[in-house]
C-alpha cells in the first residue's frame, strides 16, 4: 500500500508570520528610541552602583565627625566639603544614595504586593469585595495621604516604640497609605480584562479563579503595573526626604539626603555647599525616575504616545 | 443650578463629613494609644498634678468615652478641644487664624501653579517644535521633579543670601506675618513644581485640541486668534487639567507643611509639625481634621467647576 504523501504547504512561506515579541522586548524597542528615558535609566544605574559601593565602602565613615574643619568648603581631599560636624559630605551623599535606593525599591515592592492582589480581587470578583476596597480607595483620594503616613511613622516609632525609626518604618508607613494608587489601577485593568475572550477560554478549560487571576489577568496588566511601580519610587524617595528634612524621618547619624538638607539649611548664608549637595542629588534622582517612568509609560502604552 | 446639582453637592458634603470624621478618628485613636499621653515627659510633674492634668483634659476617662466626647464636640460644636501644652488655648479659633495665613500663601501658590502652568503650556503647544516649546517643555520636565523644599532652599540662598542687598532679608525673617513681600518666594517654591506639571498637561491636551475640526472651523470662520485659542481651544483643553486640581491641592497642602517650616510662616503647616514635636496631640488631631475637611471641600469645588467647562457632564 502506497500512500502518496500529501504535499504539505510551507506555512512560513505562505503566511508572513509576524515576529513573536514579548511585552518586555516590545517595550525595550520603544524605550530605546527615547533619549530622555535612557538618560534617566543611566542616572539610576549610576545611583544603584553608588548605593552598592556605599554599603561596603565610603571614603570616610558616614558618621565620623571632625575629619577636618567644620563647614569646610569643597577641597581636593573632600570634593564636596565637610558639614557642620566636620563629616565628609561625599561619603554621606553616597550613604544617602544607599538609603534612597532601599526606601524607593522597598516601597515600590511593598506597594505592589499590597495593591496588586487587592486590585485584582476587587476588579475580578466585583460585588462586596469591590465595594469595600473601592471605599478605601475613594476615601484615600480625599485625604492628605503623606501627612497620614507622617503621623503613622511618628506613632509607630516615636510614641509607641513598636518599630525603631529607620528605613523599614518609613517604607511601611508609605506603603500603608499609598497602596490605593496601585490597587485602583489594577482594579480597572482587571475589570476590563475579565470580560475578554482569553479569560473565558481559560474558564472553559477549567482553570481555577486563582490561576485565571495570576496567570491570565495579571500578565496582561503587567505594563501599567510596572509604570505605576516606577512612579511609586520617586514618591517614596521624596516622602523619606520630606520626613527627614522635618526631623521626623531617619534618626540623626544616618545620612539621609533630607536630613542633610536640613543640616545645611541652617548654615545657608556661610556654607551653602552643605545644603546644595543633597538637594541637587535628590532632585537629579527624582528627575531620573520621572523620566524613566514617562518613557516606560509611553513604551508600554503606545496609545498614550505623543 | 438644577435640583440635581444641589442634591449632588449635598450628598458630597455628607460624604466629606463622613470621610473627615473617619480619617480624624483614625488619627485620634492612633494618637490615644500612646501611654501616659503628652504629660509623661514633663519634668516638674507630681502624681497629683499629673492626675489633675489628665482630669482636666478628660484623659482619665475610658477611651470609648473620650472618643465619644471628642466626636460630639467636633460634630455639633465645631470644638476641637484645648491645647495640651498651653492650657487655655482653644484649638478651633487658633487653627482658623492660622488657616487664614496658610490660605494666603496657598492661594498665591495656586495662582502661580494654574496661571504660569496654563500660560507655559498654551505657549508651548501653539509654538510646538520651536525653541519656545523646547525651553518650556524641558523646564517643566525638570521642574516637576524638584521638590518644593529644595526650591525653597534655593530661594533662600538666592534671595536671602546672594541678593541680600536687594531684598534685605525681608521675606523670611520678620517678627510679624502679613507683609506682601513675604509671600512671593514661599508661594513660588510651593507653586512651581505643580506649575510644571500643569504646563505639561496643558501642552499635551492643547496639542490634541488645536488639531480638532471645530478649532479648524473657528480659524476658517475668520475668528480672531485670541477668541480661537481662549474660547474654543483652551476651554476644551482645560478639562483634563481640571481633573488633577484635586491632587494638586492635596499636594500644595502637604508641601505647605515643609515650606511654612522653612520660611517661618505661622500657618497650619508649621503648627502641625511644631505640635507633633511638642507632642501636643490635641492640636495634631485638630490640624489633621482641618486638612481632611479642606481637601474634601477642594475636591468638591473642582467637581462643581467641571460641568461649567464641559456641559456634557451633569450631576
Amino acid at each position: 500500500m502506497v500512500t502518496a504523501a500529501l504535499p504539505q504547504p510551507d506555512l512560513v512561506t505562505i503566511y508572513e508570520m509576524p515576529e513573536q515579541v514579548s511585552l518586555l522586548q516590545d517595550a525595550w524597542r520603544r524605550i530605546r528610541r527615547n533619549r530622555l528615558a535612557l538618560f534617566g535609566a543611566a542616572i539610576i544605574l549610576l545611583l544603584l552602583v553608588v548605593a552598592l559601593v556605599a554599603t561596603f565602602w565610603t571614603p570616610y565613615p558616614v558618621w565620623l565627625q571632625a575629619v577636618g574643619p567644620t563647614y569646610q568648603p569643597p577641597t581636593l581631599k573632600h570634593p564636596l566639603g565637610l558639614d557642620q560636624a566636620g563629616r565628609d559630605i561625599l561619603s554621606r551623599i553616597m550613604g544617602g544614595a544607599s538609603i534612597t535606593v532601599q526606601v524607593g525599591v522597598g516601597s515600590a515592592i511593598i506597594v505592589s504586593l499590597i495593591g496588586i492582589p487587592l486590585g485584582l480581587v476587587a476588579g475580578f470578583y466585583r460585588g462586596t469585595v469591590d465595594t469595600v476596597i473601592s471605599f478605601f480607595i475613594n476615601i484615600w483620594y480625599g485625604i492628605p495621604d503623606l501627612l497620614v503616613a507622617l503621623i503613622l511613622v511618628f506613632v509607630l516609632s516615636d510614641a509607641l516604640h513598636l518599630i525603631p525609626r529607620g528605613v523599614f518604618v518609613i517604607i511601611l508607613a508609605f506603603s500603608l497609605t499609598r497602596w490605593m494608587d496601585v490597587a485602583r489601577l489594577v482594579r480597572g485593568q482587571a475589570l476590563a480584562l475579565r470580560e475578554r475572550e482569553f479569560v473565558e477560554a481559560a474558564r472553559m478549560s477549567g482553570a481555577r479563579d486563582f490561576r485565571i487571576l495570576f496567570s491570565h489577568i495579571f500578565p496582561n496588566a503587567l505594563g501599567p503595573i510596572i509604570v505605576q511601580a516606577t512612579f511609586a519610587i520617586p514618591a517614596a524617595v521624596l516622602f523619606e526626604a520630606f520626613l527627614s528634612f522635618l526631623g521626623l524621618g531617619l534618626p540623626s547619624p544616618m545620612p539621609s539626603w533630607g536630613a542633610m538638607a536640613n543640616d545645611g539649611y541652617h548654615g545657608l548664608d556661610f556654607a551653602p555647599h552643605i545644603a546644595l549637595a543633597p538637594t541637587i542629588a535628590l532632585s537629579i534622582t527624582l528627575m531620573a525616575f520621572n523620566w524613566l517612568g514617562d518613557g516606560l509609560r509611553d513604551a508600554f502604552d503606545p496609545r498614550m504616545r505623543r | 443650578m438644577t435640583r440635581g446639582t444641589v442634591s449632588y453637592i449635598g450628598q458630597r458634603l455628607v460624604l466629606i463629613a463622613v470621610t473627615t470624621v473617619l480619617v480624624s478618628s483614625i488619627v485620634f485613636l492612633l494618637l490615644h494609644q500612646i501611654p501616659g499621653n503628652a504629660f509623661l515627659n514633663e519634668t516638674r510633674s507630681t502624681p497629683q498634678s499629673l492626675a489633675a492634668n489628665l482630669h482636666h483634659y478628660g484623659l482619665d476617662l475610658p477611651l470609648p468615652q473620650q472618643y465619644f466626647n471628642w466626636f460630639t464636640n467636633v460634630l455639633f460644636h465645631g470644638d476641637l478641644g484645648e491645647s495640651l501644652k498651653n492650657r487655655g488655648v482653644y484649638i478651633t479659633p487658633l487653627l482658623i487664624r492660622e488657616a487664614s495665613v496658610s490660605a494666603t500663601v496657598g492661594f498665591y501658590a495656586l495662582l502661580i501653579t494654574i496661571g504660569l502652568g496654563l500660560l507655559l503650556g498654551v505657549i508651548a503647544a501653539l509654538r510646538q517644535n520651536t525653541w519656545v516649546d523646547y525651553i518650556a517643555s524641558s523646564a517643566s520636565v525638570a521642574g516637576y521633579s524638584i521638590p518644593s523644599f529644595v526650591l525653597a532652599i534655593f530661594g533662600l540662598l538666592i534671595f536671602g543670601h546672594y541678593l541680600y542687598i536687594w531684598t534685605q532679608g525681608t521675606f523670611y525673617y520678620v517678627p510679624g506675618w502679613g507683609k506682601l513681600e513675604q509671600i512671593p518666594v514661599p508661594a513660588l517654591a510651593l507653586g512651581l513644581p505643580y506649575a510644571s506639571y500643569v504646563a505639561r498637561l496643558t501642552r499635551a491636551s492643547m496639542l490634541e485640541t488645536i488639531r480638532t475640526d471645530y478649532v479648524r472651523t473657528a480659524w476658517a470662520k475668520g475668528l480672531k486668534a485670541r477668541v480661537v485659542v481662549l474660547r474654543h481651544a483652551l476651554r476644551n483643553a482645560l478639562i483634563p487639567v481640571v481633573t488633577i486640581l484635586g491632587p494638586l491641592i492635596t499636594g500644595i497642602i502637604t508641601g505647605s507643611v515643609v515650606i511654612e517650616n522653612i520660611f517661618g510662616i505661622p500657618g497650619l503647616g508649621k503648627e502641625f509639625i511644631t505640635s507633633i514635636l511638642a507632642r501636643d496631640y490635641n492640636i495634631v488631631i485638630g490640624v489633621f481634621t482641618f486638612y481632611a475637611a479642606l481637601v474634601g471641600l477642594a475636591n468638591l469645588a473642582v467637581d462643581v467647576i467641571y460641568p461649567v467647562l464641559d456641559p456634557r457632564i451633569r450631576y
